[in-house]
């Protein structure tokens, strides 16, 4: 490979680390702050932001991993498995710590009652999407990591399970934008 | 490939060659979530059809910390029971799928139209105004 070739592929490889690692860094400052509002469950809250941002980011990162795999160019397959794990992983936090601050979305007074008294469409159409939807990343990246670790490097010679890969990792992105930013709304709307 | 193969990378080839990939088992593993997120979907309407059948998709999520409750806390209610039976579907599916289509070769381009088309019809069927429509008509025809 030409000297020149070499070190723009390692000036791109090391753009789009940066861009991710700094957009991870100033889009946690949307929940970290969180831990200081004045209410009693801004744990769960910042908590919950902090998972699913982070969800979101990896998530943008490994869509640039995608397209890679759906064009068919060569890849390193063992740093993607884990990549594609870790997003998993964090995604499940994600959903898990949504079920926590979900809670005190339906509790006694909480931003369900004054949605449903307020404006009850951003309940029942915007929430009962939100919630379920939110759920379909991380199975949809645990599918992905289990084919990758599945298939080993011999996935290579498979070009269409490779493309199965990628647009694995782009439905979840999509479900996880989807999620995010109804959830965003909903906190803008009506703070736990 | 855009780039030239090392020896190693080329062995690897070979030996793949001789040794040939099945897709049923990435199938397996995408046919499962897809029946999961279906079982999450029917479960919900079936909770609101009733405070009966709200009760009873509830109870299979108990187990779940945080399903029941009330008061400023509160509890994630049904929710538990929908992603209880999802869980189960999924993981249930997704062995036998697996044990079924280890060694069979399912054509991945033929199932990812399907895939799609069945990730997009369960998302419109969480859009309330989308399928209650659908949901009356089947009350109608089934009482």
């Amino acid at each position: 490979m030409p000297t020149d070739q070499y070190l723009q592929g390692q000036l791109a490889k090391f753009l789009v680390r940066t861009q991710a690692i700094t957009a991870l860094c100033i889009l946690l400052a949307l929940a970290g702050l969180d831990f200081f509002f004045p209410t009693n469950y801004r744990l769960k809250a910042g908590i919950h932001g902090i998972t699913s941002i982070s969800a979101l980011v990896l998530g943008t990162y490994l869509t640039h991993r995608a397209y890679a795999l759906i064009r068919g160019v060569h890849i390193n397959f063992h740093s993607l498995r884990y990549w594609l794990t870790g997003a998993a992983a964090v995604n499940f936090l994600g959903a898990l710590s949504g079920n926590w601050i979900y809670m005190r979305y339906r509790g006694q007074d909480g931003p369900k009652d004054w949605i449903l008294a307020n404006v009850p469409a951003f309940h029942n159409y915007l929430m009962e999407f939100k919630e379920f939807i939110s759920l379909f990343p991380f199975p949809l990246m645990l599918a992905g990591s289990f084919i990758l670790f599945y298939y080993g490097d011999a996935i290579r010679a498979r070009r269409d399970l490779t493309q199965l890969v990628g647009i694995l990792i782009l439905l979840a992105w999509l479900f996880l934008l989807l999620g995010f930013v109804a959830g965003l709304v909903l906190a803008k709307l009506r703070f736990v | 490939m855009s780039e030239h193969q090392s020896p190693e990378e080329q062995s690897q080839l070979e030996a793949i060659e001789q040794d040939p990939l099945f897709s049923g088992p990435a199938i397996a593993a995408t046919v499962s979530l897809l029946l999961g997120f279906y079982t999450l979907m029917i479960t919900h309407h079936i909770s609101r059809l009733s405070k009966e059948m709200d009760k009873f998709i509830h109870s299979y999520g108990y187990w779940i910390p945080g399903s029941t409750g009330v008061g400023p806390d509160g509890s994630i209610g049904s929710y538990a029971g929908k992603e209880a039976l999802a869980l189960l579907v999924w993981g249930l599916s997704w062995t036998i799928f697996h044990l079924l289509w280890r060694k069979q070769d399912i054509p991945v381009r033929g199932w990812l139209p399907i895939f799609l088309g069945g990730l997009l019809v369960v998302s419109l069927a969480f859009i309330h105004p989308i399928i209650d429509p659908f949901i009356l008509l089947l009350i109608d025809v089934f009482g």
